[in-house]
């Protein structure tokens, strides 16, 4: 086990900045606001408003909202009379039928899988501060965390949406399912649940294991 | 002051600063991850994904993303390709976006990092907090160009109504998403502290 660096002032924190390395001593931050590294600019610390609450709300809401899009149709196509109707997993799923299983599991965990884990964790580890659980697995779960987040793309999924919709837009007729406004709501809750959680003072919280 | 001056190290997952013991390699005593005092093997690992990045990016460009057959005949669309098709039959704001996200973005986060890597190792002291925003950019930035393979599955998943029309997802698909994800590691594994290391590789 390596040497925890103490602190005299329990209240500031004691922080390297993680481009620059530039030692930092943080003050206790006053909701909303953020530490900045003075050498390089690069974001320290968060305190964000409204606390475990407002995460816990949101993140809820996030999950809800996630399950709500992978349940209804996400997107119906006329053709020719005909009409094909598709879901969240239609897009992985339609490459798996095309042989590409690689490409077929990157969609997977881009658009589904990868901010379904995202948001459970996330929960688990809040939830368990909160109602002060003792439970097995919370740093595990905040560790997955900031290794997941690059890989979460609903944003960018959404882009993709928009995109298809033009490029069909002039060859079929495209109905919009509920799916699809749920998914809408969903980069929008989970753009402000990002902004809600900062996994720094969660670490903070939980603190330095002891020894078994 | 920096850390690595007090023999201090912060890890990697949970950021939390410590002592490392002799030898430099020890486990983070409130996540358990491994920690050192820079990220291991960063500027080899790095070459390694963005090279093999490189190599990606031609296939990626030259075989077809995607191809649609419409009563019998196949058009087949690269990346470049299908953004002109955007220009000319969509609206340009979203043709320029996507223009931004799959050609631009690929293409310059690959030189961004090859500037990086070259200057580190040359233990340039120049432009540190340019080159330090830089990398934040390409950390950022990298994961739109993904926004192409999206619009592939989405229209493999939609037309697909027998002769009338079916839209096919093309290798050029997986060369592309090869080059995104690689790119992706590539950044992970640089560490931008070297930039402010004047001794070289840790």
């Amino acid at each position: 086990m390596n040497q925890p660096v103490r602190l005299e002032a329990s209240e500031s924190t004691l922080l390297a900045c993680h481009e620059c390395d530039t030692l930092h001593r943080i003050p206790p931050l006053t909701p909303g606001h953020t530490a900045r590294c003075r050498v390089c600019g690069a974001k320290l610390l968060r305190n964000p408003k409204g606390g475990l609450d407002r995460a816990i709300a949101l993140y809820s809401t996030a999950l809800i909202l996630l399950l709500l899009a992978n349940a209804f149709p996400f997107l119906t196509l006329e053709i020719g009379g005909r009409s094909e109707i598709t879901n969240m997993a239609g897009a992985s799923w339609s490459l798996y039928r095309a042989g590409m299983p690689e490409l077929a599991v990157v969609v997977f965990i881009t658009s589904i899988a990868g901010p379904g884990l995202l948001i459970v964790c996330s929960l688990y580890v809040l939830l368990a501060l909160r109602l002060r659980l003792r439970v097995p697995g919370v740093r595990l779960a905040l560790s997955w965390l900031s290794h997941l987040e690059p890989w979460v793309m609903l944003d960018v999924f959404m882009l993709g949406v928009l995109v298809a919709f033009v490029k069909l837009g002039n060859m079929a007729t495209m109905h919009v399912g509920t799916s699809l406004y749920a998914f809408v709501a969903l980069i929008g809750v989970a753009a402000a649940a990002t902004s809600s959680f900062e996994p720094q003072l969660l670490w903070q919280r939980l603190g330095v294991r002891r020894r078994r | 002051m920096r850390a690595r001056n007090l023999g201090l190290a912060s890890c990697h997952t949970c950021g939390l600063l410590q002592r490392l013991p002799v030898g430099g390699h020890g486990h983070c005593p409130r996540c358990g991850s491994s920690v050192h005092l820079r990220k291991p093997n960063s500027i080899t690992t790095t070459w390694a994904l963005l090279l093999t990045a490189m190599i990606a990016y031609l296939p990626a460009n030259l075989y077809p993303v995607m191809s649609v057959v419409s009563f019998g005949k196949r058009q087949s669309d690269t990346i470049i390709s299908g953004v002109i098709y955007l220009f000319v039959h969509g609206d340009w704001p979203l043709a320029l976006i996507v223009f931004v996200a799959s050609v631009l973005v690929p293409l310059l986060k690959m030189l961004a990092l090859l500037y990086l890597l070259l200057t580190v190792q040359s233990r340039s002291p120049l432009r540190k907090q340019q080159r330090t925003r830089l990398y934040r950019i390409v950390e950022l930035v990298g994961r739109w160009s993904m926004v192409d393979i999206f619009v592939v599955a989405l229209l493999a998943a939609l037309v697909n109504v027998g002769t009338i029309a079916t839209i096919e997802p093309g290798t050029g698909a997986i060369a592309f998403t090869a080059v995104v994800i690689l790119t992706m590691f590539a950044a992970a594994s640089f560490d931008p502290r070297l930039i402010w290391d004047h001794n070289g590789e840790a």
